[in-house]
């Protein structure tokens, strides 16, 4: 089951492509899936997109080895994408994955069980308004704890740190039981020891099912990952998963993988020589390791 | 805004003239095309019917158009109009809280949160906005 759990991370800030060789790395994928990246007004949109779908056809075919023509992802009606007619492996009761991107980093996560959901930060400076003015805007998603943790902090630099470490926690689980945009992040509380540790309550009950990780990456970046039981699936989502109820061993088993360092790719692993076929992965650079702010 | 004013008409004479649409048919075919024609409404605009009963004026598209082209920063001469998808302009889940905020502000009203989730285009929240102000007044 280990083998369902993936991380992986690209830096797209290194990858600037010639409009030659992003059409071509775009025909690598289905017709419908390239009508959703060009829709984006904005080439820096269009390439996030780009990759982020790249890497989830990469991820299915090295970890389900589905050839590339066969993988079919469909999207919920929130947006969450899913692997359609997904081969029920019995190593992989509920192969699900999640993909976020954030200024210079698209990362994609994958688990064999448990739910999972991953969001990425960059922590910029508001430009129109001080750090307090910013954040103000978002105080109702927050709870009071979290609220006083933010602003007590320090300077405004570490409170805009702590407030993006708090919202990147917040989607990461929002984004998990597959839920639109920002919705639910305000009903969540995030409990941690100096990031680590990092539990969650959910109007005042622990959430004992899931598991929560926050890595630092550089540039001021972070990316969160949430793990956690299927049953908390929005009803749209659930329907694209295989099992949502466990007898609590069969659970744990999947809730207590390990949570693996993020891998970082680069562009050319991720894009198919040919159709079925990619770079080995023996290229991988660097293990970021488990970092935590 | 030509776009949106076409729309604006042909939402108007559905809803206030659906009846003599009607009318205007065979009898025969009658009764199938009036409920065909009302669970094609009803079908494709499940969490939205308060597009088919009142569209936005033009005016209220181009203030949430500006509102939004400030808050995503997007350069100038960038396309943005009512049937804008605010995903297809690069908001992210930050971005869209503040967008609905600067509404909000701008046009004093307060948006649950169960009706921003519905706002996908700019007309959506054009059409949203006129509706709360409505309600206001």
């Amino acid at each position: 089951m280990e083998k369902g759990v993936r991380r992986w991370l690209v830096d797209t800030s290194k990858w600037n492509p010639a409009p030659h060789d992003f059409s071509s790395a775009l025909s690598v994928l289905p017709q419908h899936e390239r009508s959703s990246i060009t829709r984006f007004l904005r080439m820096e949109d269009r390439k996030q997109a780009l990759v982020s779908r790249l890497l989830q056809y990469a991820l299915i075919h090295e970890v389900l080895g589905i050839p590339y023509n066969e993988i079919v992802i469909n999207r919920t009606f929130e947006g969450k994408p899913y692997l359609e007619c997904s081969h029920v492996d019995a190593g992989f009761p509920n192969f699900n994955f999640n993909v976020s991107h954030d200024g210079d980093y698209v990362a994609i996560a994958s688990e064999p069980l448990c739910l999972v959901g991953v969001d990425v930060v960059c922590c910029i400076k508001p430009l129109k308004e001080s750090v307090p003015e910013f954040i103000e805007n978002f105080s109702s998603y927050f709870s009071s704890l979290e609220w006083d943790n933010i602003i007590n902090t320090g300077t405004s630099d570490e409170i805009l740190a702590d407030f993006y470490r708090y919202w990147c926690l917040k989607e990461a689980f929002v984004k998990a039981v597959g839920s639109g945009l920002a919705y639910g992040v305000d009903k969540i509380e995030f409990h941690h020891t100096n990031w680590t540790n990092i539990s969650a309550k959910v109007d005042g009950e622990p959430l004992t099912e899931w598991r929560f990780w926050l890595l630092e990456l550089p540039e001021r970046h972070w990316v969160a990952v949430a793990r956690g039981h299927p049953r908390f699936a929005t009803e749209s989502y659930k329907r694209t998963i295989s099992k949502a109820e466990f007898d609590v061993e069969d659970y744990h088993k999947g809730l207590n993988l390990p949570n693996v360092a993020f891998v970082t790719r680069i562009i050319e692993q991720v894009i198919p020589v040919s159709h079925g076929e990619e770079k080995q992965p023996e290229q991988d650079l660097l293990h970021l390791s488990s970092r935590e702010a | 805004m030509a776009a949106s004013t076409n729309s604006l008409i042909s939402m108007q004479s559905r809803s206030g003239m659906a009846a003599s649409r009607i009318c205007s048919l065979k009898p025969v075919s009658l009764s199938n095309q009036g409920r065909s024609f009302l669970s094609f409404g009803f079908r494709s605009m499940p969490a939205r019917s308060l597009r088919v009963s009142c569209a936005a004026k033009p005016e209220t598209v181009e203030k949430v158009c500006e509102i939004v082209k400030k808050q995503l920063a997007l350069a100038e001469g960038t396309p943005v109009n009512g049937e804008s998808k605010f995903s297809a302009l690069g908001a992210d889940s930050l971005d869209t809280v503040e967008i609905v905020m600067g509404l909000e502000e701008a046009f004093g009203i307060s948006v649950e949160e169960e009706s921003a989730q519905s706002i996908a285009t700019v007309q959506d929240a054009a059409d949203l906005i006129e509706k709360l102000v409505e309600k206001k007044d």
